[in-house]
C-alpha cells in the first residue's frame, strides 16, 4: 500500500513544528508522498491522483486541525489522523513554547511516529478470526416523513445519546443508531479510544467525525476499551453508514458493571419510542 | 491601516511548503528573523491558518504589514494574504534567491546542509531589513 502524508505544518506554535517533524518522519518510514496543505487548498487537482491512490495520514498540531479540514474539503478520506496537542495531554508531555524543537520534542515526536508506523502494520496485517457476533436480523422501522429508521428488535441495548451496546458474555460491542448514522450523513473518520482505556458509562469513546459534524461517542456500558473496528478506523468509516449495527461497529468493551448499567439504558422498542420526538427535529 | 499599527510588529510569513528545500528555506530564514536577527519588530503567523478562515488570523493580516517568503514561483504565501485582504510589504521567492547560489546543495524537505544555513541567513537578512523598513514607513524597493 503507498501512503501520502498531510501534516498541518503550523509555523506560530510548538504543536505545529512538531506535527511537521511527525509528517515529515512518517513519510520517510513509510515512503509515502508529502502534502502541502495550503497548496492542496489552493490547487487540489495537484494531489488529486494521491488523494485518490494512496492511504491518506493527517497530522494536525493544534485544536483547530487544519489539515484535517482542509483534507475534508478536498474529499479526502484519511485512513489515519494523528492530533499531537491530543497525545501530548495523553502522555502527559509538556512542550516547550520555543519553536525549536528540543530532544525531549524530538523524542516524543519519535514515539508518535513509532505508534502511526504499528498502528499501519497492525491494519496491515491478517484479521483475527471473528468473534461470533451473530447479526440482527428482525427489524423495527420507525418511519418519518421520507426516512427510515431502523432498530434491531432485540439484543441491543441503546443510550439516549443514540449509540448503542450488544452484549455477548462479558463483552459488548458498541455503535451508533441507524437514526443518527443517518442524521450525521457521510462518516468519514472514526477517531477511536486507546485500547486498554478504562471507561465510564456516558463517558467519552471516541468521536465520529462525517461531512456534517463531529459527534462524540458517548459509551452505553462501562468497563475497559478491548478493541476498535479497525476496518473503520484504517478503511472504510462508511461502513458506519452502510451497516451501522454490523460491520459498522466501533468498540468493544470488556464489560465491569453490565447489570448497572443495563438499568439506564432502553431496549429497542423502548428506544424506537423516543424517535418520534427527534425525527420531529431532523 | 492605521498609524498605531504601523508601529506593530511586521507579520513574516512562510509557505507551507513541506518536503521541498525551499519550502524549508523559507520556514527556517522565518525563524531566523523572528528567533534573531528582529525579534522585536516581527511575528510569524501560521498560513494554513489563514487559508482556513481563522478570524483572528485574518484580522492579524489585515491590521500588520506583511513579508511572505515563498518557496517556490506558485507564491502560495503571497496570494493567500492578499485573499485575505492582506497587504504585502514584500514578497520574497526562494527559488529566486537560490539562483545567486548555482551548484550549492542547500539540502532536503527535511534538513539544510551547511551550505544550506548562508542562503537561509541571506534570505532572513533581506526580510529583517525589509522589515525594518516597512516599520520605518518605507516603501520596500523592489
Amino acid at each position: 500500500m503507498s501512503y501520502a502524508v498531510l501534516a498541518c505544518n503550523g509555523v506560530d506554535k510548538v504543536e505545529g513544528a512538531l506535527a511537521r517533524e511527525v509528517g515529515l518522519r512518517v513519510a520517510e518510514a513509510t515512503g509515502g508522498d508529502l502534502v502541502c496543505p495550503v497548496l492542496l487548498n489552493r490547487s487540489p487537482t495537484h494531489y488529486e491522483k494521491t488523494l485518490t491512490e494512496d492511504a491518506l495520514i493527517v497530522v494536525d498540531g493544534c485544536g483547530t486541525r487544519c489539515a484535517s479540514k482542509l483534507a475534508t474539503e478536498a474529499g479526502a478520506k484519511p485512513k489515519q489522523k494523528v492530533l499531537v496537542s491530543k497525545l501530548a495531554k495523553a502522555s502527559a508531555v509538556q512542550l516547550e513554547a520555543s519553536l525549536l524543537l528540543g530532544p525531549e520534542e524530538m523524542a516524543f515526536a519519535e514515539s508518535i511516529v513509532a505508534e502511526i508506523v504499528a498502528a499501519l502494520s497492525a491494519a496491515a496485517a491478517p484479521a483475527a478470526p471473528a468473534v461470533a457476533w451473530d447479526a440482527p436480523t428482525d427489524f423495527l422501522v420507525v418511519v418519518f416523513n421520507k426516512f427510515e429508521f431502523r432498530i434491531p428488535r432485540q439484543g441491543y441495548w441503546f443510550s439516549e445519546n443514540d449509540t448503542w451496546a450488544r452484549v455477548m458474555g462479558d463483552r459488548a460491542r458498541v455503535g451508533i443508531s441507524d437514526y443518527l448514522q443517518q442524521q450525521l450523513t457521510d462518516i468519514v473518520y472514526f477517531d477511536p479510544p486507546e485500547v486498554g482505556a478504562p471507561v465510564e458509562q456516558f463517558g467519552v469513546l471516541g468521536e465520529v467525525e462525517s461531512s456534517k459534524a463531529i459527534f462524540e461517542l458517548i459509551a452505553p456500558v462501562s468497563g475497559t476499551v478491548v478493541a476498535v473496528n479497525e476496518a473503520v478506523v484504517a478503511e472504510s468509516p462508511g461502513l458506519i453508514n452502510e451497516d451501522p449495527y454490523g460491520s459498522g461497529w466501533l468498540v468493544e468493551v470488556e464489560l465491569s458493571a453490565w447489570a448497572e448499567d443495563r438499568e439506564l439504558l432502553l431496549d429497542g422498542p423502548a428506544y424506537a419510542d423516543t424517535l418520534g420526538p427527534k425525527a420531529a427535529t431532523y | 491601516m492605521d498609524s498605531e499599527a504601523d508601529k506593530s510588529p511586521v507579520l513574516v510569513i512562510p509557505c507551507s511548503g513541506i518536503g521541498k528545500v525551499q519550502g524549508l528555506l523559507s520556514r527556517e530564514a522565518t525563524y531566523l528573523v523572528t528567533d534573531k536577527l528582529a525579534p522585536e519588530g516581527t511575528d510569524t503567523l501560521c498560513l494554513a491558518l489563514l487559508v482556513k478562515g481563522d478570524v483572528d488570523a485574518v484580522a492579524q493580516v489585515q491590521t500588520h504589514k506583511c513579508i511572505t517568503i515563498d518557496g517556490c514561483a506558485k507564491a502560495c504565501a503571497e496570494k493567500n494574504v492578499e485573499m485575505a485582504g492582506g497587504h504585502v510589504g514584500e514578497a520574497v521567492q526562494v527559488a529566486a534567491v537560490l539562483k545567486g547560489y548555482r551548484g550549492t546543495q542547500p539540502g532536503t524537505g527535511a534538513v539544510l546542509t551547511i551550505d544550506g544555513w548562508p542562503v537561509a541567513q541571506d534570505i532572513a537578512e533581506r526580510v529583517a531589513l525589509c522589515a525594518a523598513h516597512l516599520q520605518s514607513g518605507e516603501e520596500v524597493a523592489s
